[in-house]
This record gives structure tokens, C-alpha cells and sequence, in this order.
């Protein structure tokens, strides 16, 4: 994929991401969950990682309902992350119940795409996802709220991206 | 290199969860002058890996240590985040076994033992394997074909120690 830079009216690129169905692991075309819908993707270093896990992730739990009166039609939770992981993150951390999809981007090629990775080996994090929170209208991004600082979850939270639809 | 028994185990640096969070660790420092079993698998929270691997070695634990194992280690191409979680869930924790991850699959990929299965999301995973390894030598090498949980389960090695 050739490299760009995430922005607000960026179409975004397709990508093939993977989500864990009723018979297993199955891939998802971005460009299918885009098309014509309002869509909320956030994205997270990782699974189970302390941020993510007690802040960014509940946030979005808390708020996928009144994303949803706003008329948003998904909510995705994207990380650098195999599928079975994403899956029990999920499942344990209630966000499956809450109606989010979990995709997981596991080469990290639509993150490396956005520009968006980073890595920190000596935490044994390598090609992760900043974080960050947009809302996708028919594949072009109208809102966006990028995390300046790591280890921390305020502009890119479900309240915060909430209040700007 | 490939793993056989009398060949002593390359050095690495993997990465562990400690109590102020992931640290890293030299594989060598955790084998000198041990009695160790090292198993590894393809991932946490995958199938196969759950529901045989992992729980054959939180049942023969206890057993290794009365046989003078020093430390029991599991090992995938996982963040210690994801293992640390995994850990809790399965219970292996609490059954004391150590969980090493090779975050960036070098270790791996240097023993040959790296696959990778796109449709699965698996990417640059271990096969499953089990070794007993004294001061860093590979004693018992109990090595599964891709995809089977066999020979390398707890029960299968504590047979030969």
C-alpha cells in the first residue's frame, strides 16, 4: 500500500483486516464496512495493554449507544493484534456485548499505510498502532482525534469524539 | 539452527512481564546453571494452544518439580500484555508457570521453527514444541508437526524426564 498521511478528508486506503466469525477467523474488506455507512474506528497500541484496556476501550463502551442515536452504524476497535487475541479482548473486556467490532490489522498494513506505527521492543511492542479515534463517512475521514502523548487516553476517548459529531 | 538433543540453546533477548510492567530478558540468565522446560506454541488465546497445550503443562507442573525442574516456560510471538492476560485467564499463573515472549520472532525464526498462516492472522508464530534443557542444553527435544498438539504436551515430556 502506498504511504499516506492520516487526515480529515482522506479517503481512506482498502484494506483486508481480519475479524473472528462464527466458523473462525475470516477477513474483512474495509471499503465493504465503509461504503455509505458512518463509521467510528478506534484504534489502540494493543490488547490487554494498561491504556487500552482501562480507558480507551471502556470509553467507547460507555458511548456506543449515543454514537449510535447519532446515527453512527459501526463501531470499530482496530489494533495490531491477531484475531484470537482481539477476539477474548473482546469477549473479556465486554466490548463484544457492546455491540464493537474487533478488527485486527495483524501485518500492520493499513496502520504502516496511515503512518500511524510505532515500536517500542523493549516493551516487545513492534508496529503497533498510535492511538487514535475518527469518524468515517462513506470512507472519507470528517472528524479525527490523534493521541499526542503515549500512555495516555483523553482526545482519542469515546466521550471526546462524541462531542465533536 | 535446528533444535537436537546435546546442541545448547542460542541466546536471546525476550521480554517478560514484571512487576512494574514488561521488562526484557536474557534467555541465558534464565537457563545457566537450570533445569528448565521450555515449551512453545503458536499464540495465546488460539485454539489448540488452550485447549491442550498450555492446561497438559498447568496439570504436570507440580509433577516437573518434583522431578528438580527449575522453572517451567512458555513461550510464543506474543507482547507480554497479551501473555500476562492470557496467563490469568487459562490459570497458569497461579499454577507458577513463566511465560517469555519473542515479540519480534527472532528467536523463532533463528531455530527454524517460525510458520506463518495469513488467513489465520498468525504471522511469523512458533510451532509447537517441548524441550528440557540443563545449564542451556537441550536434553529432550518432543517436537509437533504444524498444526497437532501430540508430543509436545506436558504429560508426553514428563514421560522422559
Amino acid at each position: 500500500m502506498p504511504k499516506q498521511t492520516l487526515s480529515v478528508g482522506m479517503a481512506l486506503p482498502d484494506a483486508t483486516l481480519l475479524t473472528f466469525g462464527a466458523d473462525g477467523p475470516q477477513p474483512v474488506r474495509l471499503h465493504d464496512r465503509l461504503k455509505g455507512n458512518r463509521v467510528v474506528i478506534f484504534a489502540v497500541p494493543g490488547a490487554f495493554t494498561p491504556t487500552c484496556d482501562s480507558a480507551h476501550l471502556p470509553s467507547f463502551i460507555r458511548t456506543a449507544e449515543a454514537f449510535r442515536e447519532k446515527g453512527v452504524d459501526e463501531i470499530i476497535c482496530l489494533s495490531v493484534n491477531d484475531v484470537h487475541v482481539m477476539r477474548y479482548w473482546g469477549e473479556i473486556a465486554g466490548a463484544a456485548a457492546a455491540g464493537i467490532t474487533m478488527l485486527a490489522d495483524p501485518a500492520a498494513e493499513f496502520t504502516c499505510a496511515l503512518g500511524m506505527e510505532y515500536s517500542a521492543p523493549e516493551t516487545g511492542m513492534l508496529n503497533r498502532s498510535r492511538r487514535y479515534a475518527m469518524l468515517v463517512e462513506d470512507g472519507v475521514v470528517t472528524v479525527l482525534h490523534v493521541e499526542e502523548r503515549r500512555g495516555v487516553c483523553e482526545i482519542s476517548g469515546g466521550e471526546a469524539l462524541l462531542a465533536a459529531l | 539452527m535446528t533444535l537436537s538433543i546435546g546442541d545448547s540453546l542460542p541466546d536471546a533477548t525476550l521480554v517478560r512481564m514484571g512487576a512494574k510492567g514488561p521488562e526484557q530478558v536474557q534467555l541465558s540468565e534464565v537457563l545457566k546453571g537450570r533445569k528448565v522446560v521450555l515449551f512453545a506454541l503458536p499464540g495465546a488465546f488460539t485454539g489448540p494452544c488452550s485447549t491442550a497445550h498450555l492446561p497438559s503443562f498447568i496439570r504436570t507442573a507440580e509433577a516437573f518439580r518434583e522431578k528438580g525442574v527449575d522453572e517451567i516456560v512458555c513461550l510464543s510471538v506474543n507482547d507480554p500484555f497479551t501473555q500476562k492476560a492470557w496467563a490469568k485467564d487459562t490459570g497458569a499463573d497461579q499454577a507458577g508457570i513463566t511465560f517469555l515472549g519473542d515479540a519480534d520472532g527472532s528467536f523463532t525464526r533463528g531455530l527454524g521453527m517460525d510458520f506463518t498462516a495469513p488467513h489465520l492472522g498468525l504471522i511469523g508464530r512458533s510451532n509447537r514444541y517441548a524441550l528440557l534443557l540443563e545449564d542451556g542444553v537441550i536434553r529432550e527435544a518432543n517436537i509437533d508437526k504444524p498444526g497437532v498438539c501430540e508430543i509436545s504436551t506436558g504429560e508426553a515430556l514428563l514421560e522422559k524426564v
